[in-house]
C-alpha cells in the first residue's frame, strides 16, 4: 500500500469514528451546559438507537425510516424521562443525578434485553452505501463516507441551530444565566426538556449509525460511554465546538495510535485527557476551570 | 428467540410436572434425577439455554418412549450465572436436595474444575457436554468425570490439521488483548511453523474494541494470505461486519476456533467464506444427525445449534451407559460408560477408560449461503479421523 494511500484512507477511518463520537459527545455535552448534569444514561440512549432501528428496518425495510424514527423515539423518551423523573432532583445535588441516570441505564439495559433478547442483532447498511469505492486503489466502504457527510452536515445544522434559532438562542441563554433567562419570562425548565430531548435523539442517531458497524448488542453502551465522557472532558463540558474538537482528537489518537503504538493505544486517549486537565482543567474549550 | 424459548418452557413443564405424576404411575417406578446447574444468564447464558434444550429434548424423547430403564427422567435444571461457587452450592443442592446422582451443565470450564472434586464424596457421575478446559481429562482428572464432548486442543487441533493440507502459505493472528487471545495465538502460531509455514504477524485488540478500520488495514498490508481470529462476541460481531465492508476476505482468508450459528446470525452475510472448527453442525453427513434435526426443527421450529447437538451426544452416551449397567448407581454405571460406544449425531463416538475423554473426529467448516436459509449455514468441508484429534490419554497437547 502506498504511504499516500494509507494516509488518507486513515483519515477518513479516523473521521468516520470521529463522526460517531461527535454525535454522542454533542449531546452529552449540550445536556451538561443546560443542566450542569452528568448524564450517565447516555450509552443506554445510544444502545436504545440501535435497537430500535434495528425493529425500524426489520419492520419497514429502510434504513432511512429508521434514522428518522429512532431519534425522534430515543429523543421523546429521554425527554419524558427529564419531565417525569429528573425534574423533581434540581434542586438536590449533583450525586442524586448520578444515581438516577445509573440506574436509569440499569434498567434499560435489562429492559432492552427483556425485548429484544441476548443476541446481537445484524443492522444492514442501506443498499446504496454497502458498497466500495476505491480511493487511490484502495478499497473503501461507502457506508464510512457517509458517517463522515453525515457528521459534517450534522455538526453544521446543529450549529445553526444554536446561533440562528430562537431556542438556540435560548438554550445558549440558559447555559450562561438561566436564572435571568427565568426572570425574562421564559420557561428554563421547557428549554431544560428539550435540550434533554435533543441529547439523547442525537444519541440516538449514533446508535442507528453504529449498529451496522457493531452490530446492535447489549455491550454497546458501556463500550460507547466512557470514550464519550473522555472527549466531552478534553473538548470541555458544556462546549459544542469542544466536543466537534475533542471528537476529532480522540478518533484521530485512537486510529494512528493503534497503527503505530499498538501496546499503547488506550492509553494515549487518556493521556491526552491527562494533560488537557493539567494544562486547562476545563477542557480545551470549557469555561469553568 | 420468543418463539423457542415459548415452546422450552412448555417442554420443561411436560418434563418436570407430567412425568412424575402420570409416568410414575404407569411404569410404577422411581424417576432417574438428573441435576444440571448450567449457566442460564451471564455471559455464557446463550451456551446455557442451549444445553438445557437439549437435555429436555432428550428427556421429552425418552419419557415419550416409556422412560429408562422403565423409569421417567426428571430434571432439575437452575441458573449458575457462570459463577464456580454458585455452580457447587446448585450441584450440591441437586445431589443432597433432590437427590440426584447423575449430573449434567457445569456451562463454564471454571465450573465443572470446581465441582469434580466432590463428585466421589457425592457418589455421582457428572456427564459433560461443553466443558472446554483439556485438564479435566488431563491433571484434574476424577473417576466420575465423563467428556462426551470435544475438548478445547481436540478443537485447535482440527485447525491445525487443516492448516497442513490447505494452500495458505502466510498467515497472520488477531486476537483480543488478553489470556484466551495471547494462549490462542501462540498454539497457532507453533502449529503454523510444525507445518512448515510461514506466521507473519499477532495483532492484538482490546476487548471492547468498536472501530477494527485500524486492525484490518493492518492485516492486509501484512502480506499474509490466511488470517486467524480469535474474538468472541460483540468484538467478534464488530469485527465481521466491518471485514466485509472493507472487502478484507477478497484478500486474506478469515479463519478462526469455532463456528456457530449465534454469531453467524448476529452478522449474516459478513460471515460468508469464515472457515473454522466445528465442535457440531446441523449440516453433518448421516442418518443419525438427519433423524435428530428433523426431529429437533418439529419440535421448535429452528435447527439445532452447537452445543444443542454435543448435549444431544451427551446424553445419548449416558442412555448408553445406564442401559448397559442396567442402573444408574455410580459403582456400576461407571465401568459400563467407561466401554461404550455409541452411533451419534458426529458418527462413531466411543469413550475411552483411560482418561473419560469420549474418542470422536474434527471437523472443519466454511461459512456459506444456501437456498432455503435466511442466514448463512456452515458447510462441511474437511473431516480428520478420530485417532488424531484426540490427544494421547490424559494430555493436553500432541506429538506430531
Amino acid at each position: 500500500m502506498e504511504f499516500l494511500a494509507f494516509l488518507v484512507t486513515q483519515c477518513l477511518n479516523a473521521l468516520s469514528q470521529a463522526a460517531l463520537l461527535f454525535f454522542l459527545g454533542c449531546g452529552l455535552t449540550l445536556i451538561f451546559g443546560i443542566m450542569r448534569i452528568v448524564n450517565f444514561a447516555h450509552g443506554a440512549f445510544f444502545m436504545l438507537g440501535a435497537y430500535v432501528g434495528y425493529s425500524t428496518v426489520h419492520w419497514t425495510g429502510s434504513f432511512w425510516i429508521a434514522l428518522i424514527v429512532a431519534p425522534i423515539l430515543v429523543g421523546g423518551f429521554g425527554a419524558a424521562f427529564e419531565l417525569g423523573i429528573l425534574r423533581r432532583l434540581y434542586g438536590r445535588d449533583g450525586h442524586a443525578f448520578l444515581m438516577v441516570t445509573f440506574g436509569l441505564t440499569l434498567i434499560m439495559g435489562e429492559v432492552i434485553r427483556l425485548i429484544w433478547g441476548v443476541e446481537a442483532l445484524q443492522v444492514k447498511p442501506p443498499a446504496g452505501l454497502s458498497d466500495i469505492v476505491f480511493i487511490l486503489d484502495e478499497p473503501f466502504p461507502v457506508y464510512r463516507l457517509f458517517l463522515v457527510g453525515s457528521g459534517i452536515v450534522v455538526a453544521l445544522l446543529i450549529w445553526q441551530f444554536l446561533e440562528r434559532t430562537r431556542l438556540g438562542l435560548l438554550i445558549r441563554a440558559t447555559s450562561q444565566n438561566a436564572e435571568m433567562v427565568y426572570a425574562l419570562g421564559t420557561d428554563v425548565r421547557l428549554v431544560r426538556s428539550a435540550v434533554f430531548g435533543i441529547g439523547c435523539g442525537l444519541a440516538g442517531i449514533g446508535g442507528v449509525m453504529a449498529a451496522p458497524l457493531v452490530t446492535a448488542s447489549l455491550g454497546m453502551a458501556p463500550n460507547a460511554v466512557i470514550d464519550t465522557f473522555v472527549i466531552v472532558i478534553i473538548g470541555g463540558m458544556g462546549s459544542f465546538a469542544g466536543s466537534l474538537i475533542g471528537a476529532i482528537l480522540v478518533a484521530f489518537v485512537q486510529v494512528f495510535g493503534t497503527y503505530y503504538f499498538p501496546d499503547f493505544a488506550l492509553a494515549f486517549m487518556y493521556l491526552i485527557m491527562v494533560t488537557v486537565l493539567v494544562v486547562r482543567p476545563g477542557g480545551l474549550l470549557g469555561k469553568e476551570a | 428467540m420468543t418463539g423457542s424459548s415459548g415452546v422450552s418452557r412448555r417442554t420443561l413443564l411436560g418434563v418436570t410436572l407430567a412425568s412424575p405424576v402420570v409416568l410414575r404411575h404407569a411404569l410404577g417406578d422411581e424417576p432417574i434425577k438428573i441435576g444440571m446447574p448450567c449457566a442460564l444468564t451471564g455471559p455464557a447464558g446463550e451456551v446455557g439455554e442451549q444445553m438445557r434444550r437439549g437435555a429436555e429434548f432428550w428427556i421429552k424423547s425418552v419419557n415419550a418412549k416409556g422412560g429408562l430403564l422403565g423409569r421417567p427422567i426428571q430434571l432439575f435444571a437452575q441458573d449458575t450465572a457462570g459463577d464456580p461457587a454458585t455452580c457447587v452450592r446448585k450441584a450440591q443442592d441437586a445431589v443432597e436436595r433432590d437427590g440426584c446422582r447423575l449430573l449434567f451443565g457445569m456451562t463454564l470450564s471454571s465450573e465443572a474444575l470446581a465441582v469434580v472434586p466432590k463428585l466421589a464424596d457425592w457418589n455421582a457421575i457428572f456427564m459433560s457436554s461443553d466443558n472446554g478446559d483439556g485438564r479435566l481429562t488431563g491433571s484434574s482428572f476424577v473417576p466420575n468425570f465423563f467428556r462426551a464432548n470435544t475438548s478445547g486442543p481436540m478443537g485447535t487441533r482440527a485447525v491445525a490439521l487443516y492448516l497442513r493440507t490447505a494452500g495458505f502459505k502466510n498467515f497472520c493472528a488477531l486476537g483480543m488483548d488478553y489470556a484466551w487471545g495471547h494462549n490462542s495465538i501462540g498454539v497457532f502460531k507453533d502449529e503454523v511453523k510444525k507445518s512448515g509455514k510461514n506466521f507473519i504477524a499477532d495483532i492484538y485488540s482490546p476487548i471492547g474494541t468498536q472501530d477494527f478500520s485500524t486492525y484490518i488495514t493492518k492485516i492486509r498490508q501484512s502480506g499474509a494470505d490466511a488470517c486467524y481470529l480469535v474474538l468472541q462476541g460483540d468484538d467478534n460481531n464488530a469485527f465481521l461486519s466491518q471485514a466485509q465492508q472493507y472487502r478484507l476476505g477478497d484478500k486474506v482468508q478469515l479463519l478462526t476456533e469455532i463456528v456457530d450459528l449465534n454469531s453467524i446470525h448476529a452478522v449474516g452475510d459478513a460471515a460468508i467464506g469464515l472457515i473454522g472448527g466445528s465442535r457440531y453442525t446441523f449440516t453433518f453427513p448421516g442418518d443419525a444427525n438427519a433423524q435428530f434435526v428433523a426431529a429437533w426443527q418439529k419440535e421448535y421450529g429452528v435447527v439445532p445449534d452447537v452445543f444443542e447437538g454435543e448435549q444431544w451426544q451427551a446424553c445419548q452416551m449416558l442412555q448408553a451407559g445406564i442401559e448397559k449397567a442396567g442402573s444408574i448407581d455410580a459403582d456400576k454405571l461407571r465401568p459400563a460408560l467407561e466401554t461404550v460406544e455409541i452411533d451419534s449425531i458426529k458418527g462413531k463416538v466411543a469413550m475411552r477408560a483411560c482418561d473419560h475423554q469420549a474418542v470422536q473426529r474434527g471437523f472443519m467448516v466454511k461459512v456459506v449461503r444456501k437456498e432455503g436459509f435466511k442466514d448463512p449455514i456452515p458447510e462441511l468441508i474437511a473431516t480428520f479421523p478420530a485417532d488424531q484429534i484426540t490427544p494421547a490419554c490424559r494430555q493436553m497437547t500432541y506429538d506430531t
